[in-house]
């Protein structure tokens, strides 16, 4: 071991416990004391001190980030509920939960669960579907344009690097932002402005998707003001890959290959970054910018090498960037990397800064030596930099040589499995909801309601944004974001649809994509939060014609300190329902990712995210044909409604508005949903279904105005005829006089479609049905006129379907 | 070093103008009367007048609504004297009442379309060592002083300062 002028050695043999902990701080290394006392008596045992490289090597890849160390590290669990309070130690709560389910399920079509960059299933008998998720937070917080540029950016190399390599086909992204109208003065000094967030974040997201040529399809967003210091950026990637590139393996003798961008200051300790909580001084350097156009040729160039068979192995320079890469492909072999061999986009900087910077569009290969030669000619023909920085050994060791001196070496084994797993305390207490009294009104309080809700930021049009984005490119995209008559006239359609006809010839297999999201449920109650995001996500594909028996799902938990008892006691239930729910709907978990330590710090004041996790759900849908959209489609065709409206108005969009404290959550009841989702599934099989649209923000009333809306056609709603479950009494009730109309029409009971049928199918279609609650409950009118009614409680609210369109499409419309 | 300054025609619609306009009106800073925006090219290099006009004409501007202008730069200066126009008009603008604030990347920050503007320039046939650095000029009219522009409208809305830096000419220091 030598030190160069440019390499340091750090002193921590002789360092008490107070002085490890300031030396982890004042390098950002997010390590704890017991972390650095492992790391301590590494050394002690090797008899010297680490150089500065080593340390930062092993606090990358032991970083919240990378390692995950809460959600698979020791959780001691106590809940109380009426009293009693019950204990659980969760060993690893991730594999005691979500992997747990899948595991169980085994599902043979789940191609790679939770070992790779992505998750993949079976698309046919040749070909995977690669999907994955992640989250972009905190960079996204200090520079919204670069931070979620570089989140697409890094979420379309995670599948380039599943595998050997999936061709990117569709993007999606999933938003919490702050009040777009907040007062600026109310904004906390060193935060930006809600809406400049959510400008930059769109910009960034635009940019980089529609410039790497891969359409964004589906999305959501989320405004609560919990937000406002922390946005929320998930970015997806859905690709197709052929099955026999799924698996990789590194070998001894491999040459370690860098493909793509320079490396510069950009990024350096983002992956530490992640671990720590925002505040007005935040790091520069931890802000990445990306560069689409390098991806792009990366990603053309990589899948012509990739069909040859030149290289063994790949994967992505994330978070870390070359010290997680090269860290992950050598885990099992041991590698040496020459630094000074890496292209840098400027001089000065320090091997430790070379090694973890995460300067973008860079990946890794394993490439054998006979191969090498035309790897870098293939790269070279795009103009695409490879150069070799090192090999892949046998000794199991991690090797950094910069200027021909040894400046790191460690055991593979001590870095990927040398940290100490943290034991946390967490707590949760049960809090029985409360039915809120009844909403009484009258005709014109539910229309005003009505179109209130249409033009709540939860509800609204996403136009602005959705129109930025190209979902076209590729020509694959079948069911679209916005759906309807025209540019002028359109609703939200509930799920994308892929069908990748122009890379798998003579196929009529397509690709649902989807999402659920409820941050206001989680509030009240994260097990329901995260039970019904699953039970939305799953909607949401089952309505334009997925088949609930071959889909998978993907989780994102973004929740705040895992320090703090109540708030990582949250988490714990939360993981609980993806357990409980994923047996239920048998639909297994095949990725997933968290984003802990959402706060942000004001004058020593800790203010933590509202916690939410999104479901991210994926699959195969048979026949390209049998697939429907959200728009009524014919004046005199009947309207339907699946499923069992309760009184369920806890964390909904009608209770904020309104100012509603009380309210039960809707629960999920996934015997009957997955029943029904099956039945549906059938019906579009049969193309008995014109329309179909999922129940959610705003219940009924809202989903009715938006089928209709988007049609420009009129409705008529018999509300008498909705069928109801009193949240109060065990048994179902056809009469529903247990609820008010406004609570029938804006309750957020979850497991509910509306749907349209011909006179001549319902017969046909109630067969499908039968054994299930549902009700026919009006029919299309040619006069535009949107009609719900009550005789017995002498209700009638009626308003023009443009009216009700506009209303939805002008809150956003900068 | 010349700099390369990119409007848009007077004829038409400068959209991001109007919008950084409307974005003002909404921090609550209701005395700017119209913005402007301009694309801000720096070119250093062995490299003369007539090559960086190519690399203006050929390269950075969209002739139908666009036009430039390029003036000479020394490290710390750029001088307000106009060596190259695509439309006279817009020397117009010298006599103008307007403050304005420049917006630049911070040296070290990843700049991806000067990376690609040297790209470009050597693809057009000029084979030289060149740097180029990107940046942004807003044109505000109105009577705004230059604490309104510093604090509330280059720092919380035209730049991020933990990656941009601004300069700020204020009308009001000038008539001063």
């Amino acid at each position: 071991m030598k030190c160069t002028s440019k390499c340091k050695t750090i002193r921590i043999l002789s360092l008490c416990d107070e002085q490890l902990i300031r030396l982890s701080r004042k390098n950002v290394l997010s390590l704890s004391l017991e972390e650095m006392k492992v790391i301590q008596s590494y050394f002690k045992k090797l008899k010297r001190d680490p150089t500065d490289i080593e340390i930062e090597t092993i606090a990358q890849t032991w970083s919240e980030h990378c390692k995950h160390k809460t959600l698979t590290g020791i959780i001691e669990y106590t809940e109380e509920e009426s009293g009693k309070k019950t204990k659980k130690t969760y060993n690893n709560l991730l594999k005691e939960t979500v992997f747990k389910a899948s595991v169980e399920l085994n599902k043979p079509w789940c191609l790679s669960v939770f070992k790779d960059n992505a998750g993949i299933i079976e698309f046919d008998s040749e070909n995977g579907v690669a999907f994955k998720v992640e989250t972009h937070n905190h960079p996204s917080a200090l520079e919204p344009y670069g931070g979620s540029a570089t989140g697409i950016g890094g979420v379309i190399r995670d599948i380039l690097g599943v595998g050997l390599g999936a061709k990117p086909l569709a993007n999606t992204d999933v938003f919490c932002f702050g009040d777009p109208d907040m007062e600026v003065s109310k904004v906390p000094e060193g935060v930006h402005h809600p809406k400049r967030i959510m400008r930059g974040v769109v910009s960034g997201v635009r940019d980089y998707g529609n410039r790497m040529g891969i359409p964004t399809v589906n999305g959501a967003i989320c405004f609560d003001d919990g937000y406002m210091s922390n946005p929320l950026v998930y970015c997806g990637t859905m690709g197709i890959i052929p099955k026999n590139k799924i698996d990789k393996k590194v070998e001894s003798g491999d040459l370690v290959l860098v493909v793509g961008g320079k490396t510069g200051r950009d990024g350096i300790h983002g992956a530490t970054f992640s671990s720590i909580q925002l505040d007005k001084e935040s790091d520069v350097s931890a802000v990445q910018i990306g560069n689409p156009i390098i991806e792009k040729k990366v990603l053309d160039t990589m899948l012509k090498a990739r069909d040859l068979n030149l290289y063994r192995a790949v994967t992505d320079c994330g978070a870390g960037g070359l010290s997680s890469a090269i860290g992950e492909l050598g885990e099992k072999t041991g590698a040496v990397v020459y630094l000074d061999k890496v292209p840098l986009k400027y001089d000065g900087l320090c091997p430790w800064e070379i090694w973890i910077s995460e300067a973008q569009e860079r990946m890794v290969f394993a490439v054998p030596p006979k191969n090498i030669d035309k790897v870098i000619e293939i790269f070279e023909e795009e103009d695409v930099e490879a150069v070799c920085i090192g090999e892949f050994t046998d000794d199991k060791k991690l090797t950094l040589v910069y200027d021909n001196d040894v400046i790191a070496s460690m055991d593979m084994e001590f870095l990927h499995n040398g940290v100490p797993k943290p034991t946390r305390r967490a707590f949760y207490k049960v809090k029985k909801e409360k039915v809120q009294k009844p909403v009484k009104m009258n005709s014109f309080e539910i229309s005003n309601s009505l179109i209130s809700l249409l033009a709540d930021l939860n509800v609204c049009s996403k136009e602005w944004i959705v129109r930025q984005y190209d979902h076209e490119v590729q020509g694959q995209t079948v069911i679209k974001p916005l759906q309807g008559c025209n540019i002028e006239v359109s609703g939200p359609g509930d799920a994308a649809v892929i069908f990748p006809y122009t890379v798998i010839k003579d196929t009529k297999k397509c690709i649902v994509l989807s999402n659920g999201l409820n941050p206001q449920y989680g509030k009240k109650n994260p097990y329901k939060m995260a039970a019904s995001a699953i039970e939305e996500s799953l909607r949401n594909a089952v309505a334009v014609g997925a088949d609930i028996r071959k889909m998978a799902i993907l989780d994102n938990f973004c929740w705040g300190s895992p320090n703090d008892l109540e708030v990582l006691g949250s988490l714990v239930r939360a993981t609980k329902a993806c357990y409980d729910m994923s047996k239920a709907f048998e639909v297994p978990f095949i990725s997933g990712k968290d984003s802990l330590h959402n706060e942000y710090s004001i004058n020593e004041k800790k203010y933590s995210i509202p916690p939410v996790l999104l479901i991210s759900a994926i699959g195969v849908i048979e026949n390209v044909e049998n697939t429907v959209t959200m728009p009524f489609k014919k004046g005199g065709n009947k309207v339907f409604v699946l499923g069992v409206t309760r009184n369920e108005l806890g964390g909904s969009v009608f209770s904020k508005v309104k100012n509603i404290e009380d309210g039960v959550v809707p629960g999920v009841y996934p015997r009957e949903s997955k029943d029904m989702m099956e039945k549906i599934y059938s019906a579009i099989s049969e193309n008995l279904i014109e329309a179909c649209h999922d129940c959610s923000e705003g219940g009924i009333a809202v989903a009715v105005s938006e089928m209709a809306f988007s049609a420009n056609k009129g409705v008529k709603i018999d509300i008498d005829a909705i069928k109801i479950y009193s949240c109060l009494e065990e048994e179902f009730r056809s009469d529903n006089s247990e609820m008010t109309p406004a609570e029938i029409l804006f309750s957020e009971s979850n497991g509910r479609f509306i749907i349209e049928i011909k006179p001549d199918n319902e017969e046909k279609f109630k067969k499908i049905l039968d054994g299930s609650v549902f009700s026919e409950i009006g029919y299309i009118r040619d006069d535009k006129k949107v009609i719900f009614e009550s005789r017995k409680n002498n209700i009638r609210v009626q308003q023009s379907s443009e009216f009700l369109l506009n209303s939805w499409r002008n809150t956003i419309n900068w | 070093m010349f700099e390369i300054e990119i409007l848009t025609k007077k004829d038409f619609k400068d959209s991001r103008g109007e919008r950084v306009l409307s974005d003002i009106c909404g921090l609550g800073v209701t005395n700017v009367t119209k913005a402007e925006y301009s694309q801000l090219y720096v070119v250093d290099g062995d490299i003369n007048l007539s090559e960086t006009e190519m690399i203006a004409s050929e390269l950075l501007v969209d002739k139908v609504t666009e036009s430039y202008i390029i003036r000479k730069c020394c490290a710390e200066y750029c001088s307000e004297v106009i060596l190259k126009s695509s439309d006279a008009k817009e020397n117009d603008r010298l006599n103008s009442n307007f403050s304005v604030i420049e917006v630049w990347y911070k040296k070290g920050v990843t700049d991806t379309v000067s990376e690609s503007v040297v790209k470009a320039v050597e693809d057009l046939g000029i084979v030289k060592e060149i740097k180029v650095k990107t940046g942004y000029k807003y044109y505000l009219y109105g009577k705004i002083s230059r604490t309104i522009l510093l604090n509330t409208i280059a720092t919380k809305l035209l730049a991020n300062t933990l990656i941009q830096e601004c300069k700020v000419h204020c009308l009001a220091d000038k008539k001063a």
